[in-house]
């Protein structure tokens, strides 16, 4: 029983993960808080069923077409909502906040007008084959689910230490100037990352659709908020505190429904970011920044 | 004849309008002193509770639960204040966004008492509840020669009517004082104003507490104009609605929000095809004026202009050219 929570705990919270690593992306390289970033996971989780239950699609077909269609809309959020506000006198820091909170409340509503205000299932083939390793129940689902979060966190890990692009994009994060007068294309830097920030989303969409089988476009707006969350308790613009922060939480919520009363689950999230901010403003796993 | 005039549609949408020109001129208060709050949905909601629960479960008058309603909702601005005003930009705006989201989980799992995701109904209504007492005195809406929901709604609309005009006036005439000074400096520059002795920590904290309570007042307002209220009312949409007042109509003075909140809940009652689109539409006008418009349709100088233009007009017909000085 524990370790079946244990499991369910890590599965959920590889994914809260992986939605937090698009939030710090973006903060890290921007200092931006993304908050359309929920909303564009969605669609994601949204093109995942059309592919698997509208086409008959196999699953890897429903992740190219997730990570290509989101990754489009990364582009085009920087180049419309994000791109118009950088570099021009007067704006306030709130603007690209603000800027994407309208972007957030423009998908959600667009995808209630396309896909319909229900709950949508998610069937994946191998929803229903489990293991039996002593008393204890593992879903292939799970599994999937935690290896694809894993791969992911590590091929990001290892394009942001060891490619030239990954160092880019480091180099644009610690100061956004200096990058450029050492030669880094930081307009591409940016891009680059909204954009695969948008499609980790997007892959992010896909597992949440399998590991709950619901689609809804309430979703975006739920996860989003929680993967705020975790880049606060990770420590913002943190790589590896957002995958701590990820599990963490994930860990916390699963056993708030074991323990204590599930209705209050969304909450937790939020007590931690309170209660966090107050304490330990740099997060977990930040750095405290001298004044 | 003046019956004729009342619609009681026409009267409760503008009593809609109303009540979301106290909510824009509530996120307008935190505002100017630069910090962005999207907690106000919450203490909407807080104040909109309060004064539900006493009225119901106690019987008492609306008043009783109105004052009670907005106390509550400006002492939580005060105790999550002083905490979170640590916190500067979007760090605050999470926060508040977070403890929004904390007040509606509240609201929706505390059954016993707040019939979760179901809402309240049958919250005591202010205008019948002033149509009885009248009628307690004899008072009968015919001899205005009005029906008596026609009565009702004029009711409501004149009271929320003095209520906003009232709110507007205060923080109009507060802008001109020691406390507006303050906070246009913690504006402008927080560490400067600190540093001319402005307490930016008792200013910020007014400020917040301000905000909040004048959002549990339109809270409670809301409450009884509808008669109605669920925990989806004072979610995320709403903290957005509230943002796109001050977004279009413009924060750096008072009648943006007023102007936004006029604006953007008349539109889709006008406009009957675009309800439907209505937060597609708040979207693009908040992508559209961040770009564009970062400041929102009015300013200062719109202001001035229009003071100008109509002072000149005024000299040209050789009238109250004093006047508009």
């Amino acid at each position: 029983m524990l370790i079946e929570q244990l499991i369910n705990g890590i599965t959920l919270g590889s994914i809260y993960a992986i939605v937090a690593l698009g939030f710090t992306l973006v903060f890290g390289v921007l200092g931006i808080i993304n908050m359309a970033h929920g909303e564009i996971f969605m669609f994601g989780a949204f093109i995942g069923v059309v592919v698997t239950s509208t086409f008959k699609g196999p699953l890897w077909l429903a992740f190219l077409a997730a990570i290509l269609v989101t990754a489009a809309m990364g582009y085009m959020l920087e180049r419309f909502a994000l791109r118009p506000l950088r570099n021009k006198q007067g704006v306030s820091h709130l603007a690209p906040l603000i800027s994407t909170i309208g972007v957030s409340i423009l998908l959600e509503n667009l995808s209630h007008h396309i896909f319909g205000p229900g709950n949508h299932p998610f069937r994946a083939s191998f929803a229903e084959i489990s293991f039996q390793i002593g008393s204890i129940t593992v879903y292939l689902v799970q599994i999937v689910i935690f290896v694809i979060s894993v791969l992911l966190m590590y091929a990001l890990s290892f394009w942001l230490g060891k490619t030239k692009a990954g160092k880019a994009l480091r180099a644009t994060a610690e100061n956004l100037e200096t990058a450029s007068l050492l030669g880094v294309d930081v307009k591409r830097t940016i891009t680059m990352t909204v954009i695969i920030a948008s499609a980790m989303g997007g892959i992010a969409g896909i597992l949440v659709g399998m590991a709950f089988n619901s689609v809804t476009p309430q979703m975006g707006l739920s996860i989003g908020l929680k993967g705020l969350a975790i880049i606060i308790l990770g420590g913002m613009g943190n790589v590896k505190g957002a995958m701590a922060g990820g599990l963490i939480l994930g860990l916390a919520e699963t056993f708030v429904v074991v323990y204590g009363d599930s209705g209050y689950k969304d909450a937790i999230a939020f007590v931690a970011i309170i209660v966090i901010l107050l304490i330990r403003p740099q997060g977990l796993f930040g750095q405290k920044i001298s004044a | 004849m003046l019956a004729e005039l009342i619609n009681p549609y026409y009267l409760q949408v503008a009593s809609f309008i109303l009540i979301n020109i106290i909510l824009g001129v509530s996120i307008y208060i935190t505002l100017s002193t630069g910090q962005l709050s999207l907690a106000n949905a919450g203490f909407m909601g807080i104040g909109a509770y309060t004064s539900a629960l006493l009225t119901l479960n106690f019987d008492l008058p609306i008043i009783v639960g109105i004052f009670a309603g907005t106390l509550l909702a400006g002492l939580f601005g005060i105790l999550i204040g002083i905490p979170t005003l640590r916190l500067q930009g979007v760090y605050l705006a999470i926060v508040t966004l977070g403890f929004g989201e904390v007040i509606r989980v509240i609201f929706v799992n505390w059954e016993s008492m707040t019939k979760g995701a179901v809402g309240l109904s049958g919250i005591p209504h202010m205008g019948r509840e002033i149509l009885n007492t009248l009628r307690g005195f004899g008072f009968d809406p015919k001899i205005l020669g009005l029906q008596n929901n026609q009565f009702v709604f004029l009711a409501i609309f004149l009271i929320l009517l003095v209520a906003t005009i009232s709110i507007i006036t205060f923080f109009r005439r507060q802008n001109r004082s020691r406390v507006g000074r303050a906070f246009a400096a913690i504006k402008l520059d927080e560490k400067a104003a600190e540093s001319m002795g402005i307490n930016i920590t008792y200013y910020k904290v007014l400020a917040f507490a301000q905000g909040a309570l004048v959002a549990g007042f339109a809270g409670t307002l809301f409450a009884h104009v509808l008669a109605y209220i669920s925990p989806a009312d004072f979610a995320y949409h709403r903290a957005v609605e509230i943002l796109i007042f001050a977004v279009f109509g413009g924060s750096e003075v008072i009648w943006g929000p007023v102007f936004g909140a006029l604006f953007l809940t008349a539109m889709p009652e006008v406009l009957r095809f675009i309800s439907e689109y209505r937060y597609m539409i708040y979207g693009l006008i908040i992508i559209i004026m961040m770009a564009v418009r970062p400041q929102g349709l009015i300013d200062v100088n719109i202001l001035n202009w229009v003071k100008l233009k109509t002072s000149r007009r005024g000299q040209k017909h050789g009238t109250s050219s004093q006047k508009s000085m």
